[in-house]
């Protein structure tokens, strides 16, 4: 009863706890554990090790643990991560896994296999039965709770058009003594690109999961005497916080990045932004204003004491004028004046002190709000990463059926495929359906 | 009386079901009786008079590498063959042909006749005998008793038909045949599931009566295509061409005005008709917007005036069907030969069926066709053909045989019927199929005579031209991987005739052969290219395979993903009710259809994937228990 495929999964409970498990199992996994540690590992020995990015680069830095099958809690070769406790970084280490051929764990799967494989003993059977039952009903429940308002009404947009294409596809295919070219009376290819498009803004207003990959990108207006720096490590607070200055490849960009409960802020320093004839510095500004553009707030700091400088003010002007911006007075512990938030007309006024610590929850929150991030449970972030996951196998697949045109019944074939990644968030579309589809759509049979 | 001669297996009912299950018992060296009400409609094809089409082309090809009739029948028959989608790719190609009806029942006759181990009997079926759930043998109207432990049931439209034309109906089997109605009596006593369908046909025509020079003419593919893996255009009888003509706004007036007496718009039919193949009052009904229907003009035989105008199946009365026929463009002047009708008649829920289209409720007891609420001639022959060798099998108390899904269209076609029963009479699309790009016409044989051949269906000839062809595939595709050219040994136009561009390193010719716009006859043109395979079939072979392999290396790893506990088999006494956490849907479900394996309990609708894990967890529960007892 061996099943083949390697699973994963985030096994320690959501939140920010200290330490984060990744666990794994399959066969054959110490290839892929060689791959992620760049070294081989001695069974049940607990190693220190860096978890590695496909470039090898470092996600996170941990214990790696490796039992061989059958000798572990599944019965099969079980690997585990312990990392820093922080969600982004458990979903870049899970994400990676994922990468090297794992898939994820259904709910209660990793028990399943235990079970299965002789692992728990019969006195367990109906508590198994149990947390299935209980993991798939949360699951479902996640599903349906990701699933309400815009992002299920724009699946289901996609899905219909989707459906739509395929039913003009399979009737060419099944029916091709009909009296019309399905295809060419329709436009297909039209209306394949404009699934696509659709299914590209669907993918790209899904933020939520999004955001844990490529953060938040902010813009940071502010002189270098208010304080920026002790701000944005008392930001990161406790969190894994990686502060780091990247230079870019002129000495003026600079780009900095913290996280706030493990969502990643990236930080446009436009102190570099100003005129100039150097031609390298040039082409610096040109690209911290091209990250401008992809920003979703400006985070202007400043000083409590002094207000809005002019060429505070110069900045603002030339930022894309519909960027909502936060501002934040700082060193209030030098003044008579309590942290606080006050907003009117699009503009948030935060009042902090990083030195006494003061206002800086607000500011998170705040940060956090405006960057897009909701709070919910790990199980309904699950689910919706499965909705990325998905979607974004339905892009791969519509993107290899533009290039299949030519050769319908690949055409067709990827099509369906997007349909069957899409079938994860929408249910089941079988082709039966889709034979129903095409009989009340067109007139076809002898 | 009891017969003296006890058989194998009995097959009740001559149709293309029939025939494929007789022969193939038969090929299997079974002592095999075919039981017909009338041994001149012997392979009869009652509709219209064409074999194959898309996804039907496949399963004809199916049958053909299982030694089954239908192909080498028709190629004998065939007066117009074309492969349809030629255009398209290999996957989606499929052969049809418009068949000769006299030539066609003579092909399949001759077969019947000369097959060893198979005798013909006439006499219609009236009962069956049991002892206990087990099958003993059939009773005939004048109460012949005849004994076996196989019993193959292919009634077709006869049970309890009811024919209607206009507001006056009637019992019949199909046109001029009598219903088998104690039969179907004694089939519902047996208390299996049964729902009722409906069919219809149009009115046919004598062709003299017919203006064809305001018709559109519809050749035949020239050179014509063969259907047979060891068949060849040879063997084909003339060909001559169809016609195209259509309905007009008058055809659909006078349509719309009969309405009041049709049987189906008054409620009289009660039967589902299939969607894909609609009345003409259908077509005007659903789809009012269009004003034209295309009629294709499908000549019955070469000795025969008559002709099957396609696409106007109608059960009004006849003065409507004598109007709207002559309001066509060329047909003026038609004159009718027979009514069109509609046919009602029962069929069985297949969900009470195995994967070997054995009865779950009666040992040895088999039903292949129309019985089954699937269409058309080539779903009947292919499931015929399953249900004689397993009746083969049954009888020799072997272990039944099915293929799966991603082995063979008819593997698609049983899954669905027993996992998901049928709204409308089933017929086959290649979109019903998850491995379209595997189950191809051209492959039909690589995917199935190997087994035929271990099942005892496939004949010493069949296995060496297949033998033969399957190796020099084989060597050949070897040829070409090791084969290198490089841009020395290929100039530049050489290189621009075939590829289409300048050869800018060293290529093996198998990796050229996998550009799309590469074909197996051009490469061999290269310089260094060598000697080619001259068989059509095994270049056909060695090109598509080398054209779709990224895809079919993509669809194996999806089935083999799929597939972990797809055979895993629950025991058919299974106690739904006491498995923990599933809800009770599926357990009514479940207990309904009484699932064979894992895999078809997943294709059932509203089985959920946590349903099949508690499945799995009851399962091992189970067999710890067995296990802790016998120790």
């Amino acid at each position: 009863m061996a099943s083949a495929d390697t699973i994963a999964a985030v096994a320690t409970a959501p939140g920010r706890g200290g330490i984060g498990v990744v666990r794994i199992s399959g066969h054959g996994l110490e290839a892929l554990a060689r791959t992620l540690l760049g070294k081989p590992l001695r069974p049940r020995l607990a190693s220190l090790s860096n978890f590695l990015e496909h470039d090898g680069s470092v996600i996170d830095q941990g214990i790696a643990l490796y039992f061989p099958a059958p000798h572990s809690f599944t019965g099969e070769d079980v690997l585990e991560l312990q990392g820093h406790g922080g969600s982004a970084v458990m979903q870049r280490l899970l994400k990676r896994c994922l990468a090297l051929g794992a898939r994820l764990a259904e709910p209660g799967e990793f028990t399943r296999r235990a079970f299965l494989n002789d692992k728990l003993d019969l006195a367990q059977a109906e508590s198994v039965a149990d947390l299935i039952d209980a993991a798939s009903e949360e699951a479902a429940k996640s599903a349906v709770r990701s699933l309400q308002g815009e992002f299920s009404l724009a699946v289901h947009g996609v899905v219909e058009r989707l459906i739509e294409l395929r039913m003009l596809v399979e009737a060419c295919i099944d029916f091709p003594d009909e009296d019309v070219d399905f295809l060419q009376a329709a436009d297909a290819l039209g209306k394949l690109s404009h699934v696509q498009a659709q299914l590209n803004q669907l993918l790209a207003k899904a933020k939520q999961g999004s955001l844990l990959r490529e953060g938040v990108h902010v813009v940071l207006v502010g002189q270098p005497n208010v304080g920026k720096s002790s701000l944005l490590n008392q930001l990161a607070g406790d969190e894994v916080a990686i502060v780091t200055a990247i230079a870019g490849t002129t000495r003026d960009t600079v780009r900095e990045e913290i996280e706030i409960q493990g969502v990643p802020f990236h930080i446009i320093d436009t102190a570099g932004l100003r005129d100039t004839a150097c031609e390298v510095e040039q082409i610096g500004i040109a690209r911290t204003w091209a990250a401008v553009e992809k920003a979703t707030l400006v985070l202007l700091l400043l000083d409590s004491r002094e207000g809005i400088t002019p060429q505070d003010e110069a900045i603002l002007a030339r930022l894309p004028p519909k960027l909502p911006v936060v501002q934040v007075f700082n060193k209030i512990d030098l003044l008579p004046r309590k942290a606080g938030i006050e907003q009117d007309a699009g503009v948030t006024r935060i009042f902090v002190s990083a030195k006494s610590g003061a206002g800086l929850d607000l500011l998170r929150q705040n940060l956090l709000q405006m960057g897009g991030w909701e709070q919910t449970g790990e199980g309904a972030f699950m689910a919706r990463e499965r909705h990325l996951r998905a979607l974004e196998q339905a892009r791969a697949s519509l993107e290899n059926a533009a290039e299949n045109w030519l050769q319908l019944e690949f055409f067709a074939e990827e099509l369906k495929l997007a349909q069957n990644a899409l079938n994860s968030i929408t249910g089941e579309f079988g082709a039966d359906d889709l034979l129903g589809e095409i009989f009340s759509r067109f007139c076809i049979g002898k | 009386m009891l017969f003296p001669t006890q058989f194998d297996v009995i097959v009740v009912g001559g149709g293309h079901a029939g025939t494929e299950a007789a022969l193939a018992a038969a090929r299997m060296e079974r002592k095999t009786l075919l039981l017909t009400h009338n041994i001149e409609t012997l392979g009869q094809m009652s509709c219209n008079p064409a074999i194959g089409g898309i996804g039907k082309g496949h399963l004809v090809k199916e049958i053909d590498a299982l030694g089954g009739a239908m192909a080498a029948a028709t190629d004998e028959g065939g007066i117009q063959f074309r492969i349809l989608n030629s255009s398209k790719g290999p996957a989606v190609r499929a052969t049809r042909a418009q068949a000769d009806r006299l030539l066609y029942k003579q092909a399949i006759r001759r077969r019947l006749e000369n097959q060893p181990n198979l005798w013909l009997f006439q006499q219609a079926v009236d009962d069956f005998t049991l002892a206990g759930d087990q099958i003993t043998g059939v009773v005939t109207q004048l109460g012949l008793h005849f004994e076996a432990r196989a019993v193959v049931l292919t009634a077709g439209t006869f049970l309890a038909g009811l024919v209607h034309v206009g507001q006056s109906s009637y019992q019949a089997g199909r046109a001029g045949d009598p219903p088998a109605i104690s039969l179907a009596h004694r089939l519902r006593e047996l208390n299996l599931p049964s729902g009722r369908l409906k069919t219809g046909t149009p009115p046919r025509i004598d062709g003299r009566s017919l203006d064809y020079s305001v018709m559109t003419e519809q050749p035949g593919d020239d050179p014509a295509p063969v259907f047979s893996y060891l068949g060849s255009a040879s063997q084909h009888p003339q060909q001559v061409s169809c016609w195209i003509s259509y309905t007009n706004e008058r055809t659909h007036d006078i349509i719309r005005n009969g309405l009041d007496r049709s049987p189906l718009y008054t409620g009289v039919i009660e039967g589902v008709g299939p969607r894909y193949c609609p009345s003409i009052e259908d077509k005007i009904m659903r789809f009012a917007d269009k004003d034209t229907h295309q009629i294709f003009v499908e000549p019955e035989g070469l000795t025969t005036h008559e002709i099957y105008p396609n696409g106007i199946s109608t059960s009004l009365p006849f003065d409507v069907q004598y109007a709207l026929v002559r309001s066509m463009k060329g047909f003026e002047n038609a004159h009718i030969t027979r009514p069109g009708y509609a046919i009602e008649y029962d069929y069985f829920d297949p969900r009470g069926l195995k994967s070997s289209l054995e009865t779950k409720s009666i040992k040895g007891l088999f039903f292949a066709g129309q019985i089954n609420g699937t269409t058309g001639y080539e779903e009947a022959a292919a499931q015929g053909l399953l249900a004689g060798i397993n009746a083969g099998l049954s009888a020799a108390e072997k272990e039944a045989w099915s293929p799966s899904r991603d082995q063979a269209y008819l593997g698609v076609m049983v899954d669905d019927l027993i996992t998901r029963g049928v709204s409308e009479p089933y017929r086959m699309f290649t979109s019903r199929a998850e491995y379209r790009l595997l189950l191809r016409e051209d492959n039909a044989d690589l995917r199935l005579t190997e087994i035929g051949r271990e099942l005892g269906v496939v004949d010493d000839e069949r296995w060496a031209r297949f033998s033969a062809k399957r190796d020099a595939v084989a060597q050949e595709k070897e040829r070409l991987k090791s084969t290198w050219v490089n841009p020395r040994m290929v100039d530049i136009a050489s290189a621009e005739r075939v590829l289409g561009q300048a050869m800018e390193r060293e290529y093996s010719l198998l990796d050229l052969l996998r550009r799309p716009q590469v074909g197996y006859q051009s490469l061999l043109t290269l310089p260094g290219a060598g000697e080619g395979v001259s068989d059509p079939q095994v270049a056909e072979q060695v090109e598509i395979q080398a054209k779709y392999q990224g895809y079919i290396e993509r669809q194996q790893e999806e089935i083999e993903r799929h597939h972990h506990y797809e055979a895993l088999r629950l025991p058919p006494d299974m106690d739904y009710s006491r498995v923990h956490g599933l809800s009770i849907e599926v357990k009514q479900k479940l207990a309904q259809h009484k699932p064979e394996t894992l895999g078809q309990a997943a294709r059932i609708s509203g089985v959920t994937p946590a349903a099949i894990s508690l499945l799995l967890v009851y399962l091992k529960r189970m067999q710890g228990r067995m296990e802790r007892k016998s120790a």
